[in-house]
């Protein structure tokens, strides 16, 4: 039986870890920014600062089930399980952000258009867009054959991303929207909206960056560790039953 | 060659800099009369003859006022009755129309009186918890009748308010949209118009989200699209909840929970990995041995 010397050390490289430390020391210094150095917004009130977060997690998932279908594109054309991790590690981290765009819209929607959720197309492209990704996480945890699986959820992986598509693009597409637009002219029909000045963007753009890139990719990477290392146990274990 | 953590030094420095620069001052400069319970605009060009309990606003050549209040009441028609009595000292009738509009916020009573040969009032009631929000248009010029309606669109033009120009035309002056002349556009603070005329008549209208919103003026007295775009940005700019800290809060508090329950959930799972490899090592030594 192989012991617990038989399975390689993974201590966290370097760059993990300082891009772990930027990554939270960022988060918090984008928070101080969106909610103590932006001004207030004289319409919206202090809910309009949940736009430093609600449209930057967006684009965090944008970043992250992008990493999927990098990821699936790359293990169907090499068969190499890596890239299948990073898939499953930009549908967990994607899905998060998702959520977190999702219920900060309702949350903001509440006071500015006093209802926490409308079939706007957008919202509801948003909505369908998480559904798909949690089935992406359930189906992976109901097929057995690791192969099968693996070929699957790559394809499923791919095309799920024109959900993500379609809930960026939808607004400007559809003019039966009530979802306002920061960057560019809002629908005619958007309500909520407010002007992307100076001092919103000077906050908005460090959220942007550190959402689009940094937070995506260190905790994807710290989710593909975790997944490598469950593969690696998972081998050890399978191995044990068989002796 | 920089090693990870003066590189990460440097991302977060960037990152400070750059957004602290300039992100302080106010974001809007359009003022707002504050009562507590509700927000309303305050309308530049406007005597402003707001109280405590109520915005108030008068535009003295078009003998125009826009009021804007929380009142208790039995329903909307009895709160606009209460609120145009308080405001006129008169007995209020029936009024001339009656239809209800759901806007984004929750669904608006739209109500048209003429009160007497000078003096016509649209009011907007809206239930709000034990209260209705009330907000009341009124125009005492013998010279001109003036409505201000917000009508749901009846059809997906979305970009035209005509249908419901002609709506109003019919139900407050008995007119059909053929009899007016074609259509012009003015640009206003609040959108774009689409104005219809006669010699008597002007008919003019919008659509925001999912509704029209129009203005009658019946007469000479001119001044309709100045009026017209004050009563619009009330309305639009209307809000109950002055103090929404507690969404922030809520927002807030949501975002760190998803973000914490993924970043322990991974701690988690780690710690159950790490005792079955403990396991399956003291089952490796215990056969061993």
């Amino acid at each position: 039986m192989p012991t617990q010397a038989g399975l390689e050390p993974n201590p966290q490289p370097r760059l993990l870890r300082a891009l772990t430390a930027v990554t939270a020391l960022g988060f918090l210094a984008t928070l101080y920014l969106g909610l103590f150095a932006a001004g207030t917004d004289i319409e919206q009130g202090q809910i309009q600062r949940i736009f430093y977060i609600h449209m930057p997690s967006f684009f965090g998932a944008f970043t992250a089930f992008g990493g999927t279908v990098i990821g699936g594109i790359l293990y169907l054309a090499r068969k190499q399980d890596a890239w299948d991790r990073i898939a499953l590690a930009g549908v967990e981290v994607g899905l998060a952000f998702s959520l977190i765009n999702l219920l900060t819209g309702a949350i903001w929607a509440r006071p500015i258009w006093n209802t926490w959720w409308t079939w706007d197309p957008r919202l509801t492209s948003a909505a369908v867009m998480c559904l798909i990704y949690a089935a992406y996480l359930m189906l992976r945890a109901g097929i057995d054959d690791i192969s099968r699986k693996r070929n699957f959820m790559s394809v499923y992986g791919i095309f799920s991303f024109v959900s993500v598509l379609t809930t960026l693009f939808i607004i400007r597409i559809v003019p039966e929207t009530i979802h306002p637009v920061i960057v560019g002219a809002s629908p005619q029909n958007a309500q909520g909206s407010f002007e992307a000045t100076s001092g919103v963007f000077m906050a908005l753009a460090p959220s942007m960056l550190l959402w689009l890139t940094l937070m995506p990719i260190t905790l994807m990477w710290h989710r593909y560790r975790l997944e490598t290392r469950k593969e690696a146990i998972d081998r050890l274990k399978f191995q044990a039953l068989s002796d | 060659m920089m090693i990870p953590k003066q590189v990460a030094t440097i991302l977060l420095c960037l990152l400070l800099i750059g957004g602290g620069a300039s992100a302080n001052g106010e974001q809007r400069t359009v003022p707002y009369y504050r009562s507590g319970a509700f927000n309303a605009p305050i309308l530049g060009g406007w005597a402003n003859e707001s109280n405590a309990n109520l915005a108030q606003f008068e535009l003295a050549e078009a003998q125009a006022t826009i009021r804007t209040s929380l009142v208790s009441a039995a329903d909307g028609l009895a709160a606009a009755r209460g609120e145009l009595s308080d405001l006129l000292g008169l007995d209020i009738n029936q009024p001339v129309y009656d239809e209800k509009v759901n806007l984004a916020d929750g669904t608006w009573r739209v109500l048209v009186f003429d009160l007497d040969e000078a003096t016509t009032a649209s009011v907007m009631t809206r239930r709000n918890e034990t209260d209705f929000a009330v907000i009341t248009f009124v125009e005492r010029n013998p010279a001109a009748r003036t409505a201000m309606l917000a009508i749901t669109q009846a059809d997906d033009s979305w970009d035209e308010a005509d249908p419901e120009i002609a709506l109003a035309a019919e139900a407050l002056a008995g007119i059909g949209l053929e009899q007016l002349d074609s259509a012009e556009v003015t640009d206003m603070p609040s959108g774009s118009w689409r104005v219809f005329r006669q010699p008597a008549l002007t008919v003019m209208g919008m659509v925001f989200g999912n509704e029209s919103y129009v203005a009658l003026q019946e007469g000479e007295a001119g001044e309709l699209a100045a009026l017209a775009d004050a009563w619009n940005r009330t309305l639009l700019g209307f809000f109950i909840t002055p103090d929404n800290s507690l969404y922030l809060a809520l927002g807030l508090a949501v975002t760190f929970a998803i973000l914490g329950t993924l970043v322990l959930g991974h701690f988690w799972r780690l710690r159950s990995l790490e005792k079955d490899l403990t396991l399956l090592n003291e089952l490796g030594e215990a056969a061993d041995a």
